[in-house]
């Protein structure tokens, strides 16, 4: 029983660091936005972030970071496609 | 058949093909109108022809709906209809109303039907696909109710599905937002706005739960694949149909003096309304693959597949073609709509209700479960005649209004609405020909029911 | 070692396949409308770049720390649920009901706040998309809700073991949709000009 325990609180670990990650992740975007840091540095700075945060969400809470086929894959495309185009529109925007 | 109350069924069925024939004959004299003004002026007028047209398809369409609750919801809630004699009172209810409304759109001008029937009282009238005279919407009121009632007692006295349930609240839906038919404020604006309620909601909202559902029930009865699976699909299909349907309708609101963002909401939700038609070819051909079993019935299954194509085609494909508001501004109300109009009703709503009719009519006719080799055989021919034909009208529509969008309104040097007219009488008169084509499928379908009828059927 | 918190190699996602199915109709309706959104504000910078002041970034704030803590809670319901411990797995997901409260409550006071100064969705191109974007999200944040009510009921039924556990897997990929949509939509409409 004991052991099950440790085994379970070991094993525990990575989703909440992922949450600690996350929610790092997400001060600092604030922090940015609090400062009025702006430009299309920031900007895509702050896109990046949210991006690498959806990927985490993806394979490690959704859990598709173990799924051998094509399902791999669907978050971090979606997160790819709708990222390269908004990047290309601040771009172009300036 | 399993219970004696689904015979009820069969005469909304057979109501449902007569008036069908009906309406594909109005069709061809429309259509010949299209090329020949004049052709049978004075007696039915090109506008006449048009309301019998469009108003017999949607009668026709809800006798085959209500025909198909009347089969579907007893054996689904495995007990016998609350009311079979309420259902057929309806059932000549809802024919002698059909049928007085037709005879007066066609008997005497429409300005006089307006005025025997009171519609100054109510007025509801004179408005595209809602002509009828006030009295009869009263009619398709009372209808609607006492039929709402019957199947939802029937529902309630027995056993509880998924599809039940669905069939329901898309036949709820369609009952209360008709009600918005007798909403006729004098702000055109308004007039439009909630026009769109019956129009769109009804076939781009509560009709694809109607569709849904009774897929889904052939589905889970020519396949025998387990219904918790099927019911899983369900769910998925409609709660993508109303999130996509219900905003929209906003790419109806484009251009008729209401707020700018209905451009952006139209646009965007409407552009995913092929997914869940996507959804539901892809439901059929699984359920299809995974069959447990060959059922004797094999056109029912060639219907039901045909069907989730064709709606997949007609109302998702054709319907993106001009959704976009910037696309939207140069072709809406040209042929490119008729043709999407064609395509959707038929391979949605049309031919659900003939995979119904198919399923059923075997039994209901006295049959173990399917018809004989023979009669199936004319029955697919009948299928691919119809399926086919629609295609190319739809196709030559589709060609009339490119045409169309470009000479009259695209191009530097517009051109006036009846000279592109006569210029597309290529693509009209092939029009009238593929529609010979779709009234001789339709006779073969007719007569498949009186082929082979003594013939024992295939065990397949 | 297998454990609640690893993840088993396999080839299909976790819980029903048809949930994905929906998932991903969704996720392309959002894609698309975030792609709408950056190509529109292209021709309008200034003007989206001077409405944006007016949001509140506290209270989105709060809105995405909610969110991603919900999320954490539902990951503890599903590994809970994979040690046959369901009463705890319904108390995680409980509490990750209530965040989405939360987020519903601190939503509200945002729409109120802009319905007092008398923003509307015709008020200009921006808030149109603002209101527009966050509405069809608050949408969903329900949905979620009363999806993971659904499954804590039926958890609370019985009808999930270490053995079958789909169900909770199923309302749980969900929930982390609804999630992963709001931690693009935060930045975008919030930070990013």
């Amino acid at each position: 029983m004991q052991k099950t325990h440790n085994r379970n609180r070991y094993a525990l670990r990575p989703c909440t660091v992922i949450y600690i990650i996350l929610v790092s992740f997400t001060f600092i975007t604030w922090l940015i936005g609090k400062s009025s840091l702006t430009g299309l540095g920031f900007s895509l700075a702050v896109l990046g972030i949210a991006l690498i945060k959806g990927f985490m969400i993806g394979d490690y809470y959704m859990g598709l970071r173990g799924i051998n086929s094509i399902w791999r894959w669907v978050i971090i495309l979606w997160l790819f496609i709708p990222g390269c185009l908004i990047t290309w529109a601040f771009v172009s925007a300036g | 058949m399993k219970y004696q109350s689904q015979a009820v069924a069969k005469y909304y069925f057979i109501a449902a093909i007569a008036l069908f024939v009906g309406q594909i004959l109005f069709g061809l004299i429309m259509g010949l109108q299209y090329v020949m003004g004049d052709f049978l002026f004075p007696e039915i007028p090109f506008n006449v022809a048009r309301m019998v047209h469009t108003n017999l398809l949607i009668v026709w369409l809800l006798f085959g709906f209500m025909g198909s609750a009347y089969y579907l919801v007893p054996e689904e809630a495995e007990t016998e209809l609350f009311s079979p004699k309420l259902a057929l009172i309806m059932f000549w209810v809802f024919l002698a109303a059909g049928v007085l409304t037709i005879l007066g759109y066609l008997m005497v001008p429409y300005a006089t039907l307006a005025d025997i029937t009171g519609n100054s009282l109510l007025p509801t009238m004179g408005r595209e696909f809602l002509e009828q005279p006030t009295i009869t919407k009263i009619g398709i009121v009372v209808v609607a109710l006492a039929f709402l009632f019957n199947i939802g007692m029937t529902a309630l006295k027995g056993r509880k599905t998924v599809i039940t349930l669905v069939l329901l609240i898309g036949l709820l839906g369609l009952a209360v937002f008709f009600l918005f038919s007798f909403y006729n404020p004098i702000n055109l604006v308004k007039d439009k706005f909630y026009w769109w309620w019956v129009v769109h909601l009804w076939v781009e909202g509560v009709w694809e739960l109607i569709l849904g559902a009774i897929l889904a029930f052939v589905l889970i009865k020519t396949t025998g694949v387990d219904r918790e699976v099927i019911e899983k699909w369900l769910y998925i299909i409609i709660a993508m149909s109303l999130i996509t349907g219900i905003i929209g309708t906003g790419h109806h609101y484009y251009w008729i003096g209401t707020p700018r963002y209905w451009q952006w909401w139209g646009s965007i939700f409407s552009a995913m309304e092929p997914i869940p038609f996507f959804m539901m070819t892809i439901f059929a051909f699984n359920m299809v693959n995974q069959r447990r079993r060959n059922h004797p019935n094999q056109a029912a299954v060639l219907w039901a597949l045909g069907t989730s194509v064709m709606a997949f085609l007609g109302a998702g494909v054709w319907g993106f073609m001009h959704t976009l508001a910037p696309v939207n501004y140069y072709t809406h109300g040209t042929q490119i709509t008729a043709a999407h109009g064609h395509l959707a009703f038929f391979g949605a709503y049309v031919m659900i209700v003939l995979t119904m009719i198919s399923y059923a009519m075997p039994m209901l006719r006295g049959r173990e479960a399917a018809n004989s080799n023979k009669s199936q055989v004319v029955e697919m021919w009948s299928f691919w005649l119809m399926t086919v034909s629609m295609v190319f009208i739809t196709l030559f529509l589709t060609g009339a209004g490119i045409a169309q969008v470009y000479l009259q309104r695209y191009s530097d040097t517009p051109q006036a609405f009846m000279v592109v007219q006569e210029k597309l009488a290529t693509f009209y008169w092939m029009r009238e020909v593929a529609g010979v084509v779709f009234l001789i499928g339709l006779i073969t379908y007719i007569s498949s029911f009186f082929v082979g009828g003594k013939e024992a059927e295939e065990i397949a | 070692m297998p454990s609640s918190y690893t993840i088993e190699r396999r080839d299909y996602p976790p819980g029903d396949l048809a949930i994905w199915i929906f998932i991903l109709a969704e996720l392309l309706v959002f894609a698309i409308f975030f792609a709408t959104y950056a190509f529109t504000r292209s021709n309008h910078v200034a003007l989206f770049n001077h409405s944006q002041l007016s949001l509140n970034t506290n209270l989105a704030l709060i809105n995405t720390l909610a969110l991603i803590t919900s999320s954490y809670f539902v990951v503890r319901a599903v590994a809970a649920i994979r040690e046959d411990k369901t009463r705890l797995c319904i108390r995680w997901l409980i509490a990750a009901v209530m965040m989405g409260f939360i987020f519903l409550v601190v939503k509200i006071i945002e729409y109120h706040h802009h319905y007092h100064n008398g923003i509307n969705l015709r008020t200009n191109l921006f808030f149109m998309f603002y209101f527009s974007l966050t509405f069809f999200h608050f949408m969903h944040v329900i949905l979620g809700m009363v999806i993971l009510s659904a499954v804590a009921i039926k958890a609370r039924q019985g009808h999930y073991s270490s053995t079958d556990f789909t169900g909770v897997e199923t309302g749980a990929c969900y929930w982390h949709m609804v999630d992963i949509v709001w931690l693009i939509l935060f930045p975008l409409i919030y930070i990013m000009k």
